[in-house]
């Protein structure tokens, strides 16, 4: 069951402009990937993913968007408000070598999530997307887990110039390509004295078994179109009200299925059924809404 | 689906007496495709309402031991885009669908039964008993025997599709109220909205729970009151009797038969037991049949009725 509890904020945190983590001294028992439904009881309850989950604590980490979250902005320390959950389902926790692509307020759900990756020995590169260097979200605290951090903007303020579905594809399908059509190999390339298998070689090396993806749908649609064969999961984002697979606004055509019970995780064989994606979602009342 | 569970509601052969109730997992067609596919005989939209309605704020639901507090406030696409969505699942499903209306007078009753005549639904249901925008609308139509009659008739007098009356739990006299809305022409009464309304606290905020503050009761707490209302109710009209409140398995609905309802709403219960809960429900009729020496739901006993 999952109980409604009342806490303390113990902390908080600013990120970026808009930008704040949230962290609260309780035992979540939480999967990456999972949400909470957080109220104030002030009007509004909403869904937040969790950015971080220990033994005794965790965090949310909240963009401020509209009346909910920067009325939650206006919070202190020790400040209460009440939380469900946590709820919905989580990322496969894969060993093997995996890429991570995030975008904007949905990429901190990744730092609990390569946390869990990297104990079940996981080789991780995460592409951490933003518009623009001032809107890059954990850059420190991505960097301080050793995984293979590309950081990358639209603009090329920060990192990589680029949207992350640019340097995902570069990953995945450029290179791949490359290596399939060019046999000849590069400088540095321990294959160059087997020029006939250099090309399995290198693919191997850039292959990935699994791709994960948090971030604007647009940018998760984009993504799909240069994953090619590999399993994934996206994270979806819709209207939440009840969160415990009732009242029926967070369902995804043409499945019917929920994003709060059976989402907001989802694996490629149902994303791949979507008809709604990229295409629409619905608002409060159940209206669609075009993206 | 097997065939002892077969039945017929108002000239409609129907695959399992289980039905979805109004405003649960039925905000969209895919919504009433799952309920479809994992066992629901009829399904009924979310009711709908002339303009579209974001509903109330959060927390809008709240658990308790014996069930849940809701106060969704109506939320819907409006009667146009949700009849869009109606029409887009009777595409896929030849499901009968219960298509639930909401207004607080004649004028736009009639006015949502026109747009109801042009869609694929099948059945039109008055929701006359909403407990959760009493500072919107005040008391529900339900509660009293003359509004109840009134909008009746005029509905029936223009719907092309069988009316179903969805009557409140809280009132004193269920029985004239039924009997008003069956004279009125009512093709069948749909028992019971949700209970109440009533009310949780955060103890460490001191605040209600619900922002609404109120909202009605749903779930296993709300049985007792609903098998009293429809066992009242039975004997003393001749329409056929949707019973829901609080149906969680498959002893419940044959309770709910038993005192007087034809099929039998699950809502709810779906928290508790998943979507799959029509299927496993099915499945304990069909062993409580088995058990007890029935052949088919027509066999099952009524209650005798007792002066209450
Ligand atoms: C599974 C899930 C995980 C999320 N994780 C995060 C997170 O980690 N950090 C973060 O900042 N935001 C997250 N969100 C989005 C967050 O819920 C909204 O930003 C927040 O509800 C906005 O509320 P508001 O009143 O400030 O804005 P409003 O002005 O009310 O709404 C702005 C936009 O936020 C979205 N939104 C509003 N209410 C809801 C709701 N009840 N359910 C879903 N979306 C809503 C809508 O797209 C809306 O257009 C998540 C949403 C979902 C569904
Ligand atoms: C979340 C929720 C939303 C509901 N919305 C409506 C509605 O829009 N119209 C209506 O007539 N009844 C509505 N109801 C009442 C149900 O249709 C049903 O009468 C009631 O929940 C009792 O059945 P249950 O205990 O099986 O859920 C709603 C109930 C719940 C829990
Ligand atoms: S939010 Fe109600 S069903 Fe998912």
């Amino acid at each position: 069951m999952n109980k409604r509890i009342t806490l303390k904020i113990a902390k908080i945190k600013d990120e970026i402009k808009d930008i704040k983590t949230f962290s609260f001294k309780y035992k979540l028992n939480a999967k990456p990937g999972q949400f909470i439904m957080l109220t104030d009881f002030e009007g509004g309850e909403k869904p937040f993913s969790i950015s971080d989950c220990t033994k005794d604590e965790f965090s949310i980490t909240i963009k401020k968007i509209g009346e909910f979250t920067s009325r939650l902005f206006q919070k202190d320390v020790g400040d209460l408000v009440s939380i469900r959950g946590a709820f919905g389902s989580s990322f496969f926790i894969s060993n093997g070598k995996v890429l991570l692509v995030g975008g904007g307020y949905a990429v901190p759900t990744f730092y609990f999530f390569s946390k869990i990756l990297l104990e079940s020995g996981a080789n991780i590169t995460l592409i951490n997307g933003a518009r623009t260097k001032d809107e890059l979200l954990f850059v420190e605290k991505f960097g301080k887990l050793g995984i293979n951090l590309i950081n990358t903007t639209d603009d090329g303020t920060f990192g990589e110039k680029g949207t992350s579905v640019d340097i995902a594809r570069k990953l995945l399908v450029s290179k791949l390509q490359q290596n399939q059509l060019v046999s000849k190999p590069q400088l540095g390339d321990n294959s160059r004295f087997h020029p006939a298998t250099a090309g399995w070689k290198r693919e191997n090396v850039d292959k990935f078994d699994f791709i994960y993806a948090s971030g604007p749908e647009m940018m998760m649609k984009a993504l799909q179109g240069v994953i090619g064969e590999i399993e994934y999961e996206f994270l979806f984002e819709r209207y939440m009200k009840c969160a415990i697979g009732i009242c029926g606004s967070c369902t995804v055509d043409p499945l019917g299925i929920r994003l709060c019970v059976e989402g907001p995780v989802l694996p490629k064989k149902i994303v791949e059924q979507l008809t709604e994606f990229g295409k629409y979602h619905r608002d409060a009342s159940g209206k669609r809404i075009l993206y | 689906m097997h065939n002892r569970l077969k039945t017929k509601f108002l000239g409609f052969e129907v695959r399992s007496p289980l039905v979805l109730p109004a405003g649960i997992m039925d905000m969209s067609f895919s919504a009433l495709s799952i309920s479809t596919e994992n066992g629901a005989g009829i399904v009924t939209s979310k009711s709908l309402t002339l303009e579209p309605r974001t509903g109330h704020k959060g927390p809008v639901v709240a658990e308790f031991e014996g069930g849940f507090l809701n106060c969704m406030g109506l939320c819907n696409p409006g009667i146009v885009d949700g009849l869009a969505e109606i029409n887009e699942f009777k595409e896929r499903s030849d499901t009968p669908v219960i298509v639930s209306v909401f207004a607080t007078n004649v004028n736009d009753f009639l006015k949502l039964t026109e747009f109801v005549n042009t869609s694929k639904g099948d059945f039109l249901e008055l929701n006359l008993s909403c407990p959760n925008v009493f500072d919107e609308f005040g008391i529900p139509l339900a509660a009293s025997k003359d509004e109840v009659h009134k909008i009746i008739k005029a509905v029936k007098k223009i719907s092309e599709l069988p009316v179903i009356a969805k009557l409140s739990p809280n009132v004193y006299d269920i029985v004239s109220i039924a009997k008003a809305a069956e004279s009125a022409g009512a093709d069948a009464l749909c028992m019971i909205n949700t209970v109440g309304p009533g009310m949780l606290i955060d103890t460490k905020m001191v605040k209600p729970v619900l922002f609404n503050k109120l909202g009605g009761l749903s779930g296993p707490c709300i049985k007792p009151i609903a098998l009293k209302l429809i066992y009242q109710t039975y004997s003393d009209v001749n329409i056929p009797i949707i019973g829901m409140g609080g149906v969680k398995c498959g002893e419940d609905a044959i309770e709910m038969m038993m005192a007087g309802a034809s099929i039998v709403g699950v809502g709810t219960a779906i928290y508790y037991r998943g979507i799959e809960v029509f299927n496993k429900i099915n499945n304990e009729i069909i062993e409580f049949m088995d058990e007890n020496g029935y052949e088919n739901l027509q066999e099952i006993p009524k209650l005798e009725k007792l002066l209450m």
